[in-house]
């Protein structure tokens, strides 16, 4: 017992360690030896220059699937499909966990989910609410109401608080709506496996053909019950709204979700996402004391099926809420913390590298592999910002007159500048695309938000730095000294709060 | 298999190509680049990588020409003379109307040898006339943004900005000094000292424009002491004087008495009087404690809090003074 726990604490330490130990190990280098420290940083801009490239024709070509399939009717796929492929059996569950959010939030995702070009009769919809929020009978009931009739079946579960074992999580008031939903799925003897469950966010409004893309997905996939589904987020819920980093921030994590779609070994699920409900039931849900119960869910699966587990990306948009607030600095508050609950799931290589060591099914190769993919991705997420745009300029200034004299010192910062050029290109190939995913203006929005949409844009590396790499530090530097977060949900909302 | 499924698999097959020409393409343009910034370059006759160095250059005004052995580079200043073998090379600078600059430069293998502190100088300095009509000497005050002129000959003196504009009349020297061998403006602006190897004397400027304080000069004879050096006190009232027997101080006053600080064995011809720490430094000889004479750089602290001066003055009252002060 008390190995498991030093050996926990130990996975826990490893990621910080590691960024705090490269960033720290530069610093000391460009002090110490300028010209190693100078090699180390132009090897890593040449690489960053590299990756961007990369990253951004991966970007381009996800951006180009999502707008060959936009518009198309998945609907008629599925209708199309084989009797055998079990179309008329398949049931869709959707849960909405509910923290705060109020009717604001919760009616627009409903419209969108009722909107639907899909058989509501075979909508399973819960609005899964936590019992301690004063609001939740009154919205629950409003919504009732509402929306009850309009969806094959209809649920408001409300999940108790400080249930033994679970944190205040999402995951755990969706288990325990998922939980609920299984008793009302068996009750009407339908089988687990023709359910697919989704786990939306309360803000999410889907597109119109979502479920019939995921039923087509679902049902033509090889190893259906062993994926899960994920499309990509947009923030547009508000975007005309949000102050302009709070929107860049969005567009570029939307991006950023983008290019992981086309990195099937790397994908794994965010946010909204669906999954078979009988992979659900057989891995025991969500977690329940664990912030980020997105991706936990897909590693509890991918251990359950021994490594054969995989996200299937839907190149079809799924829209929520940019996270703002009154003010900028407020803003910037509640962005920072999103960000920071996000990076959180560096919590995942802890879970994960145990996991691994436990079970002996899973080939060696395939699980360095994805503990370096994931180790690897939450490290540069908390150092690539700071080396750039921190630590790039240290060595001229640490370096002294010997090594201002000499040809490295007076090379670096050109090379460095060659960077900023070429992320400069790159920068403008994702402004071009960041337009072309926007909704439309709403009336009563000036044509020069167009403008400041563009001028946005030069304020990125300010913003990779205090929303990129800083809350990436602090979920790793808690995570390393064992001061675990709690669960604190993004104050959303359609309107400027 | 679904179209999506083909779909997926065809641009995972692009995607690991993309992939690999990244990684291809880093691990062939790494060393190149490391090589480039450590100063290397490809020598195509010897068909390996030399070290070399480079020149940066950089001028007050930009924009000079460059010639490297005689021969003009297309580049203007500042800019960097790269790849260069290790060896010396004559730069020369040029920009019309301006000196050129010519120099021999020393370039070492993988070092930047950097010219950047060079300054041109105009062929013709533009010069501007300042004063308005004749002047024995001048103080400029940069601080208050003033010239001042003394102009000996008309007995006045008088002031303009820096610019040489907006001149006023400020105060008329008293008829009966003689010959002026130093002045000097007070810190409050509002008076000056002038004084000859005998005399000094304090003349009340007019900052009103309006200058009919000539008659109220105050002149301080010195009768037995040559002096040499005069400064104010920060205080703008205590005068600190150099003569070639003593430091002493005298206060701007119609009937003031001197006091003499330090006897000097020597006459310190060399004194700084730093106003805004109010310390006087000069040269003195003084007897050492084997009998010998030493000459030292003294410092004489003239405390800020000015009861010590005072109390200086009244004990000197009884004392001889060699100052007699009178209108």
């Amino acid at each position: 017992m008390k190995k498991a726990i030093i050996l926990k604490r130990a996975f826990e330490i490893i990621p910080g360690a590691l960024s705090w130990g490269i960033i720290i190990s530069l610093i000391a280098l460009s002090v110490a030896y300028p010209v190693a420290s100078a090699i180390l940083i132009i090897s890593f801009d040449f690489y960053w220059i590299i990756r961007t490239i990369y990253l951004t024709t991966l970007l381009i070509m996800a951006h180009h699937r999502i707008s060959r399939q936009r518009g198309k009717d998945w609907l008629g796929l599925c209708l199309s499909l084989p009797a055998g492929k079990g179309w008329q059996d398949l049931y869709q569950l959707v849960i909405f966990p509910v923290y705060n959010e109020g009717l604001e939030v919760l009616r627009p995702s409903l419209e969108a989910l009722s909107a639907s070009h899909y058989p509501k009769e075979k909508f399973i919809v819960v609005m899964a609410f936590e019992e301690r929020s004063p609001r939740a009978y009154d919205n629950a009931l409003a919504l009732e109401k509402e929306f009850s009739a309009k969806f094959g079946s209809y649920l408001s579960t409300y999940h108790p608080d400080n249930l033994p074992g679970e944190g205040r999580t999402k995951g755990a008031n969706a288990s325990w709506a998922a939980g609920a939903a299984k008793k009302l799925i068996d009750a009407r003897r339908i089988g687990c496996e023709h359910v697919v469950v989704s786990c939306f966010d309360a803000d999410t409004c889907v597109d119109p053909e979502y479920f019939g893309c995921l039923s087509y997905h679902f049902l033509t996939s090889e190893k259906p019950h062993q994926a899960s589904y994920q499309p990509m987020p947009v923030y547009n819920n508000n975007i005309w709204q949000a102050p302009s980093f709070a929107r860049l921030v969005e567009i570029s994590s939307s991006f950023c979700q983008m290019i992981d779609s086309m990195r099937l070994e790397k994908f794994v699920t965010f946010s909204s996402h669906s999954m078979s409900f009988k992979t659900l039931v057989e891995v025991g849900y969500w977690p329940t004391n664990m912030i980020s119960d997105d991706s936990v869910i897909y590693w509890k699966s991918f251990l359950h099926y021994n490594g054969d587990y995989r996200v299937v990306p839907l190149y079809i948009t799924v829209s929520m809420d940019v996270a703002y607030s009154s003010n900028i600095w407020k803003t910037i508050v509640v962005q920072y913390k999103q960000k920071r609950r996000w990076a959180w799931g560096v919590e995942n290589f802890p879970f994960v590298a145990e996991g691994f060591m436990e079970n002996r099914e899973i080939p060696l190769l395939k699980k360095l592999r994805r503990s370096f993919n994931l180790l690897e991705s939450h490290v540069s997420w908390a150092v690539w910002a700071v080396i750039l745009m921190v630590i790039g300029p240290l060595p001229i200034f640490f370096g002294g007159r010997l090594f201002s004299q000499m040809a490295i010192a007076y090379n670096l910062p050109k090379i460095t500048g060659l960077l900023f050029q070429f992320t400069l290109f790159t920068s403008l190939t994702w402004i071009f695309l960041s337009w072309t995913i926007l909704p439309p203006r709403p009336k009563g929005v000036s044509w020069l938000k167009n403008v400041l949409l563009l001028l946005e844009w030069f304020f990125v590396p300010a913003i990779v730095l205090l929303l990129g790499s800083s809350p990436a530090i602090d979920a790793q530097s808690r995570l390393m000294f064992a001061r675990y977060m709690e669960f604190n949900p993004t104050l959303k909302g359609n309107k400027v709060l | 298999m679904p179209n999506w499924l083909k779909s997926d698999r065809a641009f995972q097959k692009v995607r690991s190509l993309l992939f690999y020409l990244s990684l291809f393409l880093f691990f062939c343009g790494l060393p190149l680049i490391l090589l480039f910034a450590l100063g290397y370059k490809f020598n195509r006759s010897s068909l390996g990588f030399v070290k070399t160095g480079l020149i940066y250059i950089k001028t007050q005004p930009e924009g000079a020409n460059v010639y490297l052995n005689g021969q003009p580079l297309c580049e203007k200043t500042p800019m960097s003379i790269q790849e260069l073998i290790p060896g010396v090379y004559r730069i020369t600078l040029t920009l019309t109307k301006y000196y050129p600059w010519r120099s021999e430069v020393d370039v070492e293998a993988g070092k930047v040898s950097r010219i950047d502190k060079v300054i041109l100088f105009p062929l013709r300095p533009d010069l501007e006339r300042l004063n308005r009509s004749g002047f024995s000497s001048f103080r400029a005050d940069t601080e208050e943004g003033k010239i001042y002129y003394l102009d000996e000959e008309n007995r006045i003196v008088y002031r303009s900005d820096l610019e040489g504009k907006n001149f006023e009349d400020i105060a008329s020297l008293p008829d009966k000094f003689g010959r002026i061998d130093g002045w000097g403006i007070s810190p409050d602006k509002d008076k000056m000292f002038i004084f000859n190897s005998r005399q000094i004397g304090v003349v009340f400027l007019d900052n009103q424009d309006d200058y009919m304080y000539s008659d109220s000069s105050i002149s301080l004879d010195c009768r037995r002491e040559e002096i040499i050096r005069v400064f104010w006190h920060s205080d703008s009232y205590h005068l600190i004087v150099l003569t070639d027997k003593h430091v002493a101080v005298i206060e701007a006053r119609a009937l003031a008495r001197a006091v003499n600080l330090v006897q000097l064995n020597k006459e310190a011809r060399e004194a700084f009087y730093d106003d805004k720490r109010q310390v006087l430094y000069f040269s003195d000889t003084q007897r050492g404690s084997d009998g010998s004479l030493y000459n030292n750089l003294y410092k004489l602290e003239l405390s800020p809090e000015l009861y010590l001066l005072e109390r200086l003055m009244k004990k000197a009252n009884e004392e001889s003074h060699n100052f007699k002060a009178s209108f």
